[in-house]
């Protein structure tokens, strides 16, 4: 408990300031549903596990909601990498548990590719701690087989890792990855995708809002 | 190990590997890639593919990728190394990555075909894995010109349409996998002129900003002839137009004069200002906000005597924004200016580096540049002055030294344009 209490304050404690993305001069973010995302890509079909529970098809994770994915792995330290991902999902839960509009129709997701070392227990611990109001602002954090399924999830999303040559074998594993967030709507489609050059909160929730309001008026 | 200790590591080893460009991209590529591309070259580049016009009766006739050598290490340097012809003289143009730097997207002006080469498996050994033949009758564009890399998609900026084919135009937007998003034409109302040509982002500013050429039935045209041609000669892009960039839709157009072609942003994070080059006015133009906050085009500075008509065809910024080179294709000179004012750019420094002289790339620290000389296959000069070469040189801060020639009429390889960098640890990195 206390190594994954480190492990979360590291993931926090080293993240790079938010860029905000409506910087002075910046042209101002379009009014939510006055623009359109493209249907980039569906996301794949995949078997996924979460916690110790049975195996389960990517889409339990990605569909029926608005969902914001990224791949991340719990020791990663680079703060333009998980850690920003981890506050930014955070700033964006805050905005979602405070807006009703919001409430129960969007899904956040944790997809990690180091299986080895972000075993079920350390998952499910990291769920745990985003335990409080899950059912109104959902937290999820899955895996997958390294051996079986994981590859082809990474090769789908287009999420690049390289696992760094580890001399020092106490120290945990460095994979670099290019931090990406995925946008998904509710019928699975990828409609944004956000590097960090473009993860700002704001940005994020006008997206996840025209996505939203494409189901409203759909209904 | 203590958490302090642990923390000390983690920051250590990001400092180790953030230059290898994982873990975050830099604010761009080797000065003008999209600011989404991975897998920054900071370094010795390895390869340079050229993307080369067919020539008839040279060779195989065929447009192709040429891949060169250019690690002064290697035994092959200076030589090529690969080619891989696609089929059919097209106009090949210019080329674009996607974000992943694993695909190369090359176009053709003539017969709109797009082709999508793995570099990212073997940079040595591109491999064609997609021919895109569909484009003008899924966007109603032709020409497709400027690949511009958006995450996991592809922003093409084209240069003419399919009914009339003059300049009026548009982008659109692919996946990755090749297959048709989106089209947004380029704005007629409002003083704009539907023209297009480059495309270039900055996504701190949620800007994006083009820039406006000429259509198919002059591009395509022989320039002698063309330039008699006062009514042709009429139909030219003269503005640039700055979209929002998350809405995809215009918001402010300005009076660019003379085919504002290629646009390079700042690299320097915080900056908001970008400039081009006029082809047919020979001015530099700078883009950027007033005094109250507005965003403006204005005029900076001058290439050579514009009564000359020299013709500037590219510029490349340098990675701190304090120098720009440019090409002039008439005079075959390559020009460098400081542009540490960016108000007042000021020529520093030029030299004839061909008969006639088209792109020019410069590596990340500045050091190498890369020109080659083809402009259009009906607008490159005639007789002995149609010389086709790919030179390479070295920059010393002081003077421009050639290190090697590739001859391309000799080698039979066509007439070379575009050009763009990859590097063998990028495919030991996959």
């Amino acid at each position: 408990m206390v190594f994954f209490r480190c492990l979360l304050a590291t993931a926090i404690s080293v993240a790079a300031p938010v860029f905000s993305f409506a910087a002075e001069g910046g042209l101002p973010l379009p009014a939510p549903g006055t623009y359109t995302l493209n249907r980039i890509q569906r996301a794949p079909f995949a078997i996924v596990r979460e916690g110790t529970d049975a195996p389960r098809p990517l889409a339990d994770y990605t569909t029926g909601a608005v969902t914001l994915m990224t791949f991340f792995y719990g020791h990663c330290a680079n703060p333009r990498g998980c850690p920003l991902a981890w506050r930014v999902f955070e700033s964006v839960r805050v905005q979602i548990r405070n807006d009703a509009s919001l409430q129960r129709r969007v899904r956040l997701v944790f997809f990690s590719f180091d299986p080895a070392h972000d075993t079920p227990n350390i998952l499910s611990e990291f769920a745990r701690s985003y335990q409080s109001d899950n059912a109104i602002a959902p937290w999820r954090f899955i895996t997958a087989w390294p051996e079986f399924t994981l590859a082809p999830i990474l090769r789908s999303f287009g999420q690049d890792i390289a696992v760094e040559p580890n001399s020092a074998t106490e120290e945990p594993t460095v994979i670099n990855h290019l931090l990406k967030v995925f946008l998904i709507d509710r019928d699975g489609w990828i409609r944004e995708i956000y590097t960090f050059a473009y993860l700002d909160p704001p940005v994020l929730l006008n997206d996840i809002r025209t996505l939203l309001e494409e189901t409203n008026a759909g209904e | 190990m203590s958490y302090s200790r642990r923390k000390a590591f983690f920051l250590t080893v990001f400092a180790m590997i953030a230059p290898l460009g994982f873990g975050g991209a830099a604010s761009a590529d080797e000065t003008c890639l999209s600011p989404y591309t991975a897998a920054l070259i900071k370094g010795q580049e390895s390869y340079l593919h050229v993307w080369s016009l067919g020539e008839k009766s040279l060779g195989d006739e065929s447009d192709k990728l040429v891949t060169v050598d250019v690690d002064p290490s290697s035994a092959s340097y200076g030589k090529v190394v690969d080619k891989l012809s696609v089929g059919g003289r097209g106009e090949a143009h210019h080329m674009g990555f996607t974000d992943d730097r694993k695909y190369l997207w090359a176009g053709g002006l003539d017969d709109s075909r797009i082709f999508i080469f793995d570099v990212g498996s073997d940079p040595s050994r591109p491999k064609l894995v997609r021919t895109i033949s569909d484009f003008a009758q899924k966007t109603g564009f032709v020409g497709p010109h400027t690949f511009y890399a958006l995450p996991g998609r592809m922003l093409i900026g084209a240069l003419s349409n399919s009914k009339t084919r003059d300049g009026v135009t548009g982008l659109a937007v692919y996946n990755n996998d090749g297959e048709f998003l989106s089209a947004h034409p380029i704005p007629l109302a409002d003083g704009g002129d539907g023209y297009g040509y480059d495309v270039a982002i900055n996504p701190q500013k949620n800007a994006l900003l083009t820039s406006s050429f000429t259509g198919w039935n002059n591009y395509m045209r022989d320039f002698g002839q063309l330039v008699q041609d006062a009514e042709a000669m009429k139909r030219f892009g003269n503005t640039m137009v700055l979209w929002n960039l998350k809405a995809l839709q215009p918001d402010t157009i300005f009076n660019v004069p003379g085919a504002p072609l290629e646009i390079r942003w700042s690299l320097n994070e915080g900056d908001d200002w970008a400039i081009t080059a006029t082809a047919l006015t020979s001015k530099l133009w700078l883009i950027n906000r007033d005094a109250q906050g507005r965003w403006q085009g204005k005029e900076v500075g001058v290439i050579g005597d514009p009564a000359k008509t020299p013709l500037p065809v590219d510029i490349s910024i340098s990675a701190d924004a304090k120098t720009l080179w440019v090409n002039t294709f008439m005079d075959g000179k390559t020009r460098l200016f400081d542009i540490s004012n960016p108000e007042k750019p000021v020529q520093v420094y030029e030299k004839v580096t061909g008969r006639q002289v088209n792109m020019i790339s410069q590596s990340w620290d500045g050091r190498r540049v890369y020109i080659t000389s083809s402009l259009l296959s009906n607008w490159d000069k005639k007789g002995a002055d149609n010389e086709q070469v790919l030179r390479g040189y070295e920059w010393d801060g002081k003077e421009l030294k050639q290190k090697f020639e590739v001859d391309f009429f000799k080698e039979q390889l066509g007439r070379p344009h575009h050009m763009k960098f990859s590097a063998r640890s990028f495919a030991e990195r996959r």
